[in-house]
């Protein structure tokens, strides 16, 4: 027995030993995600073209406001007659989703487009291939779909690029894959102005300086790389004041409770956290309500009920950054539209994107969801 | 007095105490590669208290359930939809019956889970993989995956935000059903029939126990736990989220598993199950206050729970 305590304890030793040694750059693996999407960026040190610097597409492709995307009345009037057909594949589901899907929906509709097909790949790249297989067998002229894995994808959507259907992505592109030949367009939110909101709203939140903490998702991910990336960088730029104390990642959005904590134990003095995103900030804000710290801002992404209420309350989160889901699944219809019409589309189309604190709440979840604000905000807001 | 004592020691069975021996070393590893990072400040071990709370409410049921030789796969799909239909019933009723509603979710998609697996002779392994897909269907369409936000305070306090004294609610929760489960596990005629059942079925039954009943009952209590860490969930995060409990079911599992419960059946400890759930929380949070990236976190998690299992099952085997 005490030989196999005493390996056990050895054991222990080396393996933790072992990773502390190669962790020893853990924290910095945010450093590489930075450049990598600096490197996409050629970020200019000139501060007016770094406010209205938009990333470019997953291939470089140079951007196009959503605003100029347009269908005309005849152009209605043709698509109808071709009575297509049309499937959603998604990556996940949400609200989020929901609203990309109503977005799409009401264009179709105008369209006389049918939706025969709607799926949640849930974040798995299997799921989502199998979803656009079995998709297929709908024979839909259209799929409008955001890909799990740009990697995978490249062999997941053969099939309906063989078929000769109208794919238009969102958010992620596909490896290999050229708009205009086995896609049409990417459309996307503006990420690095998302980043830059943020960090906006943060220098506002704490009163244009002091520490802060940066929790950021640690994965590939072509859109919470840029938004995370452009916050941070935005910050080192433009607020000389405020300093980033800590850093740290994570993978599943319910993790960064423990995340918050432990910053919290090692840097009580901060003033403010950024999080990559809304639901992954709920874990975060119980922590700060746990440690009785309302003095600590959080600053995160997208609209959600849980910490939309906790704003209205005046609570720890104090702004947010939406993009325009509801208008993304519009455009991403109206350049299938385009390619149906043999209309020349351009290859990556940004939307726009709104900076949410509580005054312009019931606003904002009208704009980026397309819904009204659930009663139980309005209330705390006094509106009701 | 010499003699006594050697022969306390030579009469001290180790392997009963395999759980704490992981337990210290775990604890003794990050005290002495932490000392200066704040890991045993007072405020750093309650967090990793509270943060635990909703596993090991859930392992203590889990451990009736494997100690029957049963499993529960569906438990983190009974959080999610527990939380949402409490938060729900909250909206336009009492907290009373908020908390009756969403037990009542883990009462009967246990039930549901016992008699299928009893009647219909369906390992529960499978059968809880179908109900955990139906409950998570449910949890996703009740409110078309949207987020229910909790304003009632005095449910936010009761059930995971409040604190008594320097002691959160969370904790005292923890304690609580420890308590109980631990007094029905080893001090009921009920506690000894589970594990008979899993230790030996036949044996069981010829021996009157109603084999049926136990693992109906057992199903039930794992849920019902289940349910009742959904509530916590709500409280702690003043809102339910159909994605609650999602990643859960795997570390309840492990936390039973290097607690000492035999995954075969017939043998295991509650208080164990706690502490295995209290280690799970300390490498989180030791491995967090090391600074290792996620990717490094999860190597190391990975390996320390293995060797903390094998450590476990050795002993249990050689018994």
């Amino acid at each position: 027995m005490n030989k196999k305590i005493f390996s056990v304890i050895a054991l222990m030793v080396i393996v933790v030993l072992l990773i502390s040694a190669c962790g020893s750059g853990g924290q910095n693996s945010n450093s590489s995600q930075t450049q990598n999407a600096q490197s996409t960026s050629q970020t200019k040190d000139d501060m007016s073209r770094f406010d209205e610097e938009i990333a470019k597409g997953p291939n470089g492709e140079t951007p196009t406001r959503s605003s100029e995307i347009n269908l005309t009345e005849e152009d209605y009037a043709k698509l109808r007659e071709g009575k297509h057909k049309a499937a959603l594949i998604w990556a996940g589901s949400g609200e989020w989703y929901n609203a990309l899907t109503e977005g799409a929906k009401e264009e179709f509709e105008k369209m006389g487009v049918k939706i025969v097909a709607v799926s949640d790949a849930q974040f798995d790249p299997a799921k989502q291939a199998t979803d656009i297989e079995t998709a297929l067998a709908l024979n839909p002229d259209i799929i409008l779909s955001l890909p799990v894995d740009p990697v995978s994808g490249t062999r997941a959507y053969q099939p309906a690029v063989d078929k000769g259907v109208t794919i238009v992505f969102a958010d992620n592109g596909v490896n290999n894959y050229r708009a205009g030949k086995e896609y049409v367009s990417i459309v996307t939110g503006d990420h690095f102005g998302m980043g830059r909101a943020a960090a906006e709203l943060m220098n506002e939140a704490i009163g244009g300086k002091g520490e802060i903490a940066f929790i950021y998702h640690d994965a590939d991910y072509f859109v919470t790389n840029n938004r995370d990336g452009a916050f941070k960088r935005a910050i080192q730029k433009k607020y000389p004041d405020i300093k980033i104390v800590a850093e740290a990642g994570f993978t599943q959005e319910n993790a960064t409770g423990e995340v918050a904590s432990t910053i919290l134990t090692q840097h009580p003095e901060i003033k403010g956290i950024y999080v990559a995103w809304d639901v992954a900030a709920e874990p975060v804000v119980a922590e700060l309500r746990a440690a009785g710290r309302n003095d600590v801002k959080v600053v995160t992404h997208d609209l959600g009920a849980n910490n939309d209420l906790d704003m209205a309350r005046g609570g720890n989160v104090c702004g947010k950054v939406a993009d325009m889901p509801v208008e993304i699944g519009r455009t991403m219809a109206k350049l299938a539209g385009y390619k149906l019409l043999g209309k020349e589309a351009p290859p990556f189309v940004v939307c726009s994107l709104i900076k949410v604190t509580r005054d312009n709440l019931e606003e904002a979840w009208k704009k980026s969801l397309n819904k009204e604000l659930p009663e139980d905000i309005l209330k705390a807001l006094g509106k009701k | 007095m010499d003699n006594f004592i050697s022969k306390k020691i030579k009469g001290f069975n180790y392997k009963n105490y395999i759980v704490y021996i992981s337990f210290g070393l775990v604890l003794l590893f990050f005290s002495i590669t932490l000392f200066n990072k704040g890991f045993l400040s007072p405020e750093n071990l309650m967090n990793i208290l509270r943060q635990t709370a909703m596993i090991s409410v859930m392992a203590v049921g889990m451990t009736f359930t494997i100690s029957a030789a049963e499993i529960d796969l569906s438990i983190g799909s009974i959080v999610a939809l527990s939380a949402l239909v409490a938060a729900l019933v909250l909206r336009s009723a009492g907290i009373i019956l908020a908390v009756l509603a969403g037990l009542s979710v883990g009462a009967v998609t246990g039930l549901l889970n016992g008699i299928i697996v009893s009647k219909v002779r369906i390992p529960s392994f499978l059968v809880t993989l179908g109900t955990s897909s139906i409950i998570s269907g449910l949890a996703r369409k009740i409110t078309n995956l949207e987020a229910v936000p909790i304003i009632d305070k005095r449910f936010n306090f009761i059930f995971g935000s409040g604190d008594i004294g320097p002691i959160s609610t969370l904790f005292l929760w923890t304690l609580v059903i420890m308590i109980v489960g631990d007094l029905v596990y080893r001090k009921t005629p009920f506690g000894r029939a589970v594990l008979a059942t899993g230790g030996n079925k036949s044996a069981a039954r010829f021996s009157g126990i109603r084999t049926d009943a136990v693992k109906v009952a057992v199903m039930t209590i794992s849920a019902v736990c289940a349910a009742f860490a959904g509530i916590l969930y709500a409280g702690r995060l003043h809102g339910a989220r159909y994605t609650l409990g999602e990643a859960d079911v795997m570390t309840v599992i492990a936390a039973v598993v290097i607690g000492g419960t035999s995954f075969t059946g017939g043998r295991g400890t509650v208080v164990g199950s706690i502490i295995g759930s209290i280690i799970m929380g300390m490498l989180n949070n030791g491995l967090l206050l090391m600074g290792l990236s996620v990717s490094d976190q999860m190597i190391a998690r990975g390996i320390i729970i293995i060797l903390a299992v094998s450590l476990s099952l050795r002993e249990a085997k050689n018994d």
